[in-house]
C-alpha cells in the first residue's frame, strides 16, 4: 500500500477502517472506510458535525471501543514506534529533540490485531490519549498523585526502581508494586519494615516523578496539587493535569478528543497554546479532533474533514482553508462565526447527519448538498487527489462521465 | 469541615437524640398496656393490684415513671424480667452476646458475598456470573426467611444429619470459659480448635439463612452500581494509560461503586437485627431476638423497653459510622452540611 519512503515520514496509517456499532435499528456504520496518515511530527485535524465519527476513529487507535455492541468491521490501523536515537543511542541530542528517540525504520505494528498484552503496553506509553471532558475523565475518588503515579508504574517501573535506589532486579511485593500487579497481602507486607523503607523510597521518587510531569504543564505549585482530588481542582487545571498525564511517557502519538470544548474560551486559549508548545518540543505527532475549523485553523498542520463515516477532503491547513473543495466543507466554513455575524446567526447547514444504518449507494452529503444532481444519487464518490496532497470526495472535481455532473456555479437545492 | 470534628459534633449530638428516643420508646410502651400485667392474675382483688402498682410506682405522673426509669438506667438499672426471672441487666448481654455473634457472622456472608457476586456480575453482564448473582438476587428478595429457615432445618439437620441446633454442644461447651459471651473468640481464647470448629458449625446454616437477604440487596446494588461506572469516560482513561483490566476494575470501577453500596449495606444492618427474631426462633438459638419474642407475647415491659432502646441507639450509630465510610470513600461529599 505504501511505498518505502512514504511510509518512513508516517507515525501512523488508518487504511479502510470500518467500526460497526449494532443497534435495535441495525447495523449503524459509524466509521465506513477511512483512510489517512499521520505524518511524524505534525498536527492532524479531524474536523466534522457531531455524531460523523471522530471519536470512533480516535479511539481506534488505542482500541477502546466498546465491543460488543461495536464490530471492528475491518481495516488497518498501523503504527510506527519510535525507536531509540541512532544518533545519541537514547541519551537525548538536538535531532531528537532530547527525547532520546526517533522514527525509526522498523515494521509497523497493526493496533487492531496486536494481542491486548501488546496493546496495553502502547496504550499511555507510545500513544496517549486526553478526552473531552476532563471532570468526567479523571477518577473522582482517587487522588491527582495517585492517578498519575499509574502511568509511571505501568510503564517506567526500572526507571522507578532506579530513581529510588533499589536494585533492577528487586523482586517481591516491592516489584509488585512499582510494576502495579498487586497481590493480595501485598498491602499489608509493605507497611511493615523490612519493606517499609523500600517501599517509601518508591513512594518519593514516584513523588518526584509525577511532580515533574505536572511541571511540564506549567501548574502551580505541582507538589501539592498531587494531593487533591479533581473536584477541588477548575476545568482548566484538570485538564493541564490529563495532559501531564498523557504526555508523561513522551509518546509518539498523542490523540487529543475536543480537549477544549468542555472548557471556558478563555481557558481554551491558554490550553491549545499549552499543547502546541508541548506538541512542538517533544515532537509528538497529534491527532486533533475537533467540531471547531476556527481551532483547527490555529493549530493544525493539515486537516481532515470527517462526514458520515467518511473522509470526505483532507490536505494541508493552507490548501483546504484557500480552497476548499468540498461542499460540507464550505458549508462547515460558512457556519463559523466571525466578528460580522450576529451570535445565533449562523448559516448553518440545513438538515442533520443521516442515520448510518445501512446506507445506501450514494453520496452521503446527498439530500443537504446545495449543488447535488441525480448522478450524486446514484453513485457513491471516492476520496481522490485534486492537487499533491489534498483529496476530495466529491463529483464536483471528480465526474463520474454521465451527463448531469454537479458543480459549484449550480445550486440545484 | 474535618472529619475528625465532623464525628465530634455527631457524637455530642447523640445524647440529645438517645433522650428523645427514650421518651418516644417509654410513651409507646405505656400506651400498650400496664407494665404490670406479668404481675397480675384474675384471683387479684383491687387492692391487692393498688399495692403492687404503688410498690412499682404506678400511681406517680406518668413523667415522674419516665425520670425513675431513666435514672435506673444511668445507674445500670434497666427493670426485671418476668419472662427470664431475673434482672434485665444480669441477662442482656449473655444475650446480646448471642445475637451479635450471628449478625457478624451473618453481616460477613453478606458483605463478602454480595459485593463478590455484584462485581461479578457488573463486569461480566449477561453472562454466567451475572445470572447466578441474578438468582440469588431474586431468591433472597422474595423467599420469606423463615421458609428458607426451614428449608435449609429439614435438609441439613432433619434429613442428611450433617447439621446441627442450637448454639453449641453441651459437652463442648462445659469444657472451655465463656468470658466474652462470643463462643467463637471464647473459642480461640481458650485455643480449643475442637470448640472453635463447635461454634463455627452451628453458626453456619444461621448465619446463612439471615445474611442470605442482605446478600441479595447488596449483590443488586453493587452490580447496577458498578455497571454505571465502568461506562463512566475515567474508566476508559484509566484503560488509555495501558491499565491492566483487573486494576481497572478494582482499583477505579469497584471502589467508586462501594460508594452507593456502602449506603445500602447501613440499611441491611437493620434488615439483620429484625431477621434475627425469626432466626432464632427456628434455629433455638438463645439470643435477644427470641427472647424478645417471648417478652412480646408475655406483656414484659422492662425487656422490651431495654431493647427497643438499645437497638435506636445501635442504628444511630450505624449510621454514624456508615457516613464516615461513605465520606471516605468519596471526598466530594461534604460533611456537615
Ligand atoms: N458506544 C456506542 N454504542 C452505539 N453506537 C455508538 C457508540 N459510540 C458511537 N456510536 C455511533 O457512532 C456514531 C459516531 O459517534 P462518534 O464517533 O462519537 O461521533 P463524533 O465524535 O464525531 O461526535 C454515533 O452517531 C453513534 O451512532
Ligand atoms: S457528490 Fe454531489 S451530493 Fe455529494 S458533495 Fe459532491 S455535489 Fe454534493
Ligand atoms: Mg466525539
Ligand atoms: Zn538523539
Amino acid at each position: 500500500m505504501l511505498d518505502a519512503t512514504q511510509a518512513s515520514e508516517n507515525v501512523a496509517s488508518v487504511r479502510d477502517l470500518k467500526v460497526h456499532f449494532q443497534s435495535k435499528r441495525g447495523v449503524v456504520h459509524a466509521v465506513d472506510g477511512v483512510s489517512f496518515d499521520i505524518q511524524d511530527g505534525e498536527t492532524l485535524g479531524l474536523v466534522g458535525e457531531t455524531g460523523c465519527g471522530k471519536s470512533v476513529t480516535g479511539r481506534s487507535f488505542l482500541r477502546l471501543l466498546p465491543v460488543p455492541p461495536g464490530i471492528l468491521a475491518g481495516g488497518a490501523v498501523s503504527f510506527r514506534p519510535h525507536g531509540p536515537c541512532t544518533a545519541c543511542e537514547g541519551a537525548g541530542c538536538e535531532a531528537c529533540a532530547k527525547t532520546g528517540r526517533r522514527a525509526s525504520g522498523d515494521q509497523p505494528v497493526d493496533l487492531l490485531s496486536i494481542s491486548l498484552q501488546d496493546m496495553r503496553r502502547i496504550r499511555g506509553d507510545r500513544i496517549a490519549m486526553i478526552f473531552q471532558d476532563p471532570g468526567k475523565a479523571l477518577n473522582p475518588t482517587l487522588t491527582i498523585g495517585a492517578q498519575m503515579s499509574e502511568v509511571f508504574l505501568q510503564h517506567r517501573t526500572a526507571e522507578l526502581l532506579d530513581r529510588a535506589g533499589l536494585p533492577p532486579d528487586t523482586a517481591g511485593a516491592v516489584r509488585r508494586f512499582a510494576a502495579q500487579e498487586p497481590r493480595f497481602g501485598d498491602g499489608l507486607i509493605l507497611k511493615f519494615p523490612p519493606k517499609r523503607g523500600q517501599r517509601a523510597k518508591l513512594q518519593v521518587a514516584l513523588n518526584q516523578m509525577v511532580t515533574e510531569a505536572l511541571a511540564e504543564t506549567q501548574v502551580p505549585n505541582p507538589a501539592k496539587l498531587m494531593d487533591r482530588f479533581p473536584h477541588e481542582l477548575s476545568g482548566g487545571m484538570r485538564q493541564r493535569v490529563m495532559i501531564a498525564q498523557a504526555l508523561a511517557c513522551n509518546p509518539d502519538l498523542l490523540i487529543a478528543d475536543e480537549p477544549t470544548t468542555a472548557l471556558d474560551v478563555t481557558v481554551e486559549a491558554r490550553i491549545l497554546e499549552l499543547i502546541r508548545a508541548l506538541q512542538q518540543r517533544r515532537k509528538t505527532s497529534v491527532l486533533y479532533i475537533s467540531h471547531d475549523l476556527s481551532l483547527v485553523r490555529r493549530i493544525c498542520d493539515r486537516v481532515a474533514v470527517m462526514y458520515a463515516g467518511r473522509i470526505v477532503e483532507i490536505g494541508t491547513t493552507e490548501d483546504v482553508f484557500a480552497n476548499p473543495r468540498h461542499p460540507y466543507t464550505r458549508g462547515l466554513m460558512a457556519a463559523v462565526p466571525t466578528a460580522g455575524t450576529a451570535r445565533g446567526k449562523l448559516a448553518a447547514i440545513r438538515g442533520t447527519v443521516p442515520e448510518l444504518v445501512d446506507p445506501p449507494l450514494e453520496c452521503r452529503f446527498a439530500g443537504r448538498c446545495p449543488y447535488e444532481t441525480a448522478t450524486c444519487r446514484q453513485n457513491d464518490p471516492s476520496l481522490q487527489p485534486v492537487s499533491g496532497g489534498h483529496s476530495v470526495a466529491c463529483f464536483i472535481d471528480h465526474p463520474t462521465g454521465s451527463q448531469d455532473a454537479p458543480s459549484f456555479d449550480r445550486v440545484t437545492e | 469541615m474535618q472529619l475528625r470534628d465532623y464525628i465530634f459534633r455527631r457524637l455530642l449530638v447523640l445524647p440529645i437524640l438517645i433522650i428523645g428516643v427514650s421518651i418516644v420508646v417509654f410513651t409507646l410502651t405505656r400506651v400498650g398496656g400496664s407494665p404490670i400485667g406479668i404481675y397480675l392474675s384474675h384471683e387479684m382483688t383491687p387492692s391487692e393490684v393498688a399495692e403492687i402498682q404503688a410498690r412499682f410506682g404506678l400511681d406517680q405522673p406518668v413523667w415522674v415513671q419516665y425520670l425513675q426509669w431513666a435514672k435506673g438506667i444511668l445507674q445500670g438499672d434497666f427493670g426485671y424480667s418476668g419472662v427470664a426471672a431475673a434482672p434485665v441487666s444480669d441477662i442482656f448481654p449473655l444475650k446480646l452476646a448471642a445475637t451479635m455473634e450471628l449478625a457478624a457472622a451473618a453481616g460477613c456472608v453478606a458483605l463478602f458475598l454480595g459485593i463478590t457476586l455484584g462485581t461479578f456480575a457488573g463486569a461480566r453482564r449477561n453472562r454466567l456470573p451475572d445470572h447466578i448473582t441474578r438468582i440469588v438476587a431474586v431468591s433472597g428478595a422474595s423467599l420469606p426467611q423463615f421458609w428458607f429457615g426451614i428449608l435449609l432445618l429439614i435438609v441439613f439437620w432433619a434429613q442428611l444429619g450433617i447439621a446441627p441446633i442450637g448454639r453449641s454442644d453441651a459437652t463442648i461447651f462445659a469444657s472451655i470459659d465463656h468470658p466474652t459471651g462470643l463462643y467463637t473468640i471464647d473459642a480461640i481464647l481458650a485455643a480449643s480448635p475442637k470448640a472453635f470448629w463447635d461454634a463455627v458449625w452451628h453458626l453456619i446454616l444461621p448465619a446463612l439463612t439471615l445474611g442470605y437477604g442482605a446478600t441479595a440487596i447488596i449483590a443488586r446494588m453493587m452490580r447496577s452500581a458498578l455497571v454505571e461506572e465502568l461506562q463512566q469516560d475515567y474508566v476508559d482513561a484509566a484503560r488509555a494509560k495501558g491499565l491492566a483490566e483487573k486494576i481497572v476494575l478494582k482499583r477505579h470501577a469497584r471502589r467508586n461503586a462501594l460508594v452507593p453500596t456502602v449506603t445500602v449495606i447501613g440499611l441491611t444492618f437493620g434488615f439483620l437485627l429484625q431477621g434475627t427474631i425469626t432466626i432464632e426462633i427456628i434455629y433455638r438459638w438463645p439470643g435477644l431476638g427470641r427472647w424478645m419474642a417471648d417478652s412480646v407475647l408475655r406483656g414484659d415491659q422492662g425487656t422490651l423497653m431495654t431493647y427497643v432502646l438499645f437497638t435506636s441507639v445501635l442504628f444511630l450509630l450505624v449510621n454514624l459510622i456508615v457516613d464516615v465510610v461513605y465520606a471516605n470513600l468519596d471526598r466530594r461529599v461534604t460533611l456537615g452540611k
